[in-house]
């Protein structure tokens, strides 16, 4: 409980850490190893799939892709970012954070859930024949992900 | 729901929270972006959680796995949609992009 | 077999980038209006004997094993089917001319056909969960096909409109970890079953709420319009079509109404929050529509109104402010879709969208003028044409419910409608010509017919109401006015 609690506070440090930083770099980094804790988090949980998952394609994929973008979008002007801004979310967070925590314990035990069966199967099974249907939508978001990308950068001849 | 789920809620508030005020508040596209996937983590970290709570780690693993397809796909669309706009303006302020009025 | 209606966008979405290669233009255009002529007969032809005993549900077998691929068909799903593959139809007609220079087009047909097949999929859907994946994929879909045409305003309306609709994926998402959490399904048989059992009032609303704010989101209601009035005008005319007349409906009405009226149940104060909702986006689009100088600025706005009138009249939940509300749904569908091709037209014509630059098109471009009146009049609810019935009802249905103050204030914000309307028609179609456009032709063929089409549909439907009503709309709206039980005892896995 302890480590997965630690692990928790590192993730949400590592991600406020992302938003924070100002070196783009650093702040695609940061949110890499965001994600590298939710991965053993996850694992934690006996989620090994989903752990695996998370660590090779939002630590990975993702992260190249971010990298990627940040490297194609170097040479302009660094954006300033509000001053007040950034001064504001430590206190925004850190109120958010205490009402939170209040709001959850004065939720504890308040809802009602149905009692759970115990699980059977296998991750394949569920996958493939339990949620078929995510598999057909999941195909149709990856077409619809390449071909955006496609659309997006194709060869202008003309232009308006 | 058991109590370990309210810590989980805590903590994928917290980052949804920090996600959502990021979104409101940063200027730069790609920080705008980086927002975007720390709500994508709170919002996995609930639903396995959630999953963990009930017992049912199975179900909520393949919810998780296709929200983090979905994920892949959009990001893939939306940095593409900044690297144009970065074509086009030279910049990644979000502040240039007040052309259209809302 | 109604997994063809997922299915066959799909593949042939799939295929269409690689014959684009061959044939750039014939065969993409034939491909792609195929599909959706397909669609539009099989939903026409076989879905009302299919649901004439119930809705249909389907359990298909894979290579010999049963798959857990389960989709529903009832009488509302049938209704958003017709809707989606009429307005789709109309659309890729138009886009065989529209579309010319804009260049890639088999790969905007299958971006498009992508789009109405994650439609297609979450008005067939059984679970929370395939709905938020479905609704995902016509998003992202939607937001490469807003920035299409690779302008500075296209890029900057479809960056902002993704923003928003991340928030809204993640409060929809929010929302159904709670309920998973709560009731351990995703079906939605088995969640308004437990949540009967469990009788969990609170945290319901909290769900509810999260629920409203997501779908609200994407349908943009007001305050959650903010996207939408960027997005449309940018987006090519064809786009602005499927945005306004369908994505809006159907990811946002129809979800919200399904999830409501069928898996929570409508409670008095849901009922009341969804009235209030419609009607401050009935009122408050209509004022902000008449400022407006950009024609689909105006007709962006008037979406965001008519959508307050659907809900309205869905929030009501008596059977006649439901069927209304469905009805309206339909004849909008048709009728906005007609509007922003008919914009896009005009667009096309004179290079602009700015109505005061235009006047007196009617006297070059009669077809495009007279297509538009009839769009406009439906809207506005102008008898005998579609939209004057569902308005009609939605009043009636108010009145009877015992809300006459309701009823007032729709009333005048359709005579409000009507007067920015006929604005558009005033200083767009009629008046004296501008000298600019005195070489100006009317639209080519395709793009000239299915405006016709969708016109004359408004026509057909508003003399045939009653038929219309008793044979589409009654089964659509059985359905929701049974509430929980309709899903609970007939769509029971």
């Amino acid at each position: 409980m302890i480590v997965q609690t630690s692990l928790l506070v590192g993730l949400v440090l590592f991600s406020v850490l992302a938003i924070l930083l100002r070196d783009l770099l650093k702040a695609a980094v940061s949110l890499a190893v965001a994600s590298l804790l939710l991965g053993i988090i996850f694992f934690r949980m006996n989620a090994s799939y989903a752990g695996v998952f998370e660590i090779s394609v939002v630590a990975g994929l993702i992260t190249v892709l971010f990298i990627l973008t940040i490297a194609l979008t170097n040479k302009g002007e660094e954006v300033r970012e509000s001053k007040l801004a950034n001064l504001v979310f430590p206190l925004f967070f850190v109120v958010f954070i205490i009402i939170d925590a209040l709001v959850m314990k004065g939720l504890l035990q308040k809802i009602p859930a149905l009692p759970s069966s115990p699980e059977s199967g296998a991750f394949g099974d569920v996958l493939w024949k339990g949620r078929t249907l995510d598999l057909v939508g999941q195909i149709a978001v990856i077409l619809a992900g390449v071909f955006s990308v496609l659309a997006l950068f194709r060869k202008r001849d003309k232009h308006d | 729901m058991t109590n370990t789920w309210y810590l989980y809620l805590f903590f994928s508030a917290a980052l949804i929270s920090a996600g959502l005020y990021a979104l409101l508040a940063k200027r730069n596209l790609i920080k705008l972006f980086i927002a975007i996937e720390v709500i994508a983590k709170g919002v996995s970290l609930l639903l396995l959680a959630t999953g963990f709570a009930r017992n049912n780690v199975l179900v909520a693993q393949a919810l998780v796995v296709t929200f983090i397809v979905i994920e892949v796909s959009l990001v893939a669309t939306a940095l593409a949609i900044i690297i144009n706009i970065y074509r086009h303006t030279k910049s990644l302020d979000v502040r240039r992009l007040a052309k259209l009025k809302g | 077999m109604i997994i063809l209606f997922v299915a066959l966008p799909l593949v042939v979405a799939g295929v269409l980038p690689l014959i684009g290669k061959i044939s750039r233009r014939v065969l993409p255009d034939l491909l792609a209006n195929a599909a959706l002529l397909f669609l539009l007969v099989y939903a026409v032809a076989a879905g009302r004997p299919l649901i004439a005993n119930g809705p249909v549900l389907q359990q298909l077998t894979w290579l010999g094993e049963a798959v857990n691929l389960h989709l529903a068909l009832d009488g509302f799903s049938l209704l958003m089917l017709m809707a989606v593959s009429l307005v789709g139809l109309c659309v890729t007609l138009y886009s065989v001319d529209y579309m010319e220079h804009y260049g890639a087009k088999a790969n905007y047909y299958a971006l498009l056909l992508i789009m109405i097949a994650g439609m297609n999929g979450l008005v067939l859907a059984t679970d929370l969960f395939n709905i938020y994946i479905f609704l995902e994929v016509a998003a992202v879909a939607s937001y490469s096909l807003v920035a299409f045409g690779l302008g500075h305003d296209e890029l900057e309306a479809a960056f902002k409109y993704l923003m928003l609709s991340v928030v809204a994926s993640a409060f929809i998402l929010v929302s159904i970890a709670v309920i998973f959490g709560m009731t351990g399904s995703l079906s939605l048989p088995a969640v308004a079953r437990a949540l009967q059992e469990l009788n969990a009032g609170p945290v319901v609303a909290i769900s509810a709420a999260l629920f409203i704010m997501g779908f609200g989101l994407k349908a943009a209601l007001i305050p959650f319009h903010a996207w939408l009035p960027d997005a449309h005008p940018s987006a090519p005319a064809p786009i602005s079509a499927v945005l306004s007349g369908l994505l809006i409906k159907v990811s946002g009405v129809y979800a919200l109404t399904r999830i409501f009226l069928n898996v929570f149940g409508l409670t008095p104060a849901l009922s009341t929050v969804l009235m209030y909702l419609g009607t401050v986006s009935l009122v408050g689009a209509a004022f902000l529509a008449l400022g407006q100088k950009d024609i689909k600025r105006m007709l962006a706005y008037s979406s965001i109104s008519q959508v307050g009138y659907i809900v309205l009249g869905i929030g009501l939940g008596t059977p006649l402010g439901i069927a209304g509300g469905l009805f309206h749904l339909f004849n909008h569908a048709l009728a906005k879709g007609l509007l922003f091709l008919t914009s896009g037209s005009m667009q096309q014509a004179t290079g602009t969208r700015n109505l005061d630059e235009m006047g007196g098109l009617a006297k070059r471009m009669p077809f495009t003028a007279a297509t538009n009146l009839i769009g406009s009049l439906s809207i506005a609810g102008v008898p005998p044409l579609n939209g004057f019935w569902s308005k009609l009802l939605i009043i009636m249905a108010l009145v009877q419910a015992g809300h006459p103050v309701f009823a007032l204030i729709a009333v005048l914000a359709s005579v409000l409608t009507l007067w920015y309307y006929l604005l558009i028609q005033r200083k767009a179609f009629f008046g004296i010509l501008n000298e600019k456009w005195a070489a100006v032709k009317e639209a080519p063929f395709w793009m000239t017919a299915s405006t016709v089409i969708l016109a004359s549909l408004c026509l057909a439907i508003g003399v045939l109401f009653s038929l219309t009503i008793k044979t589409w709309i009654q089964p659509a709206a059985g359905v929701l006015a049974e509430g929980v039980q309709a899903v609970i005892r007939s769509w029971g896995l």
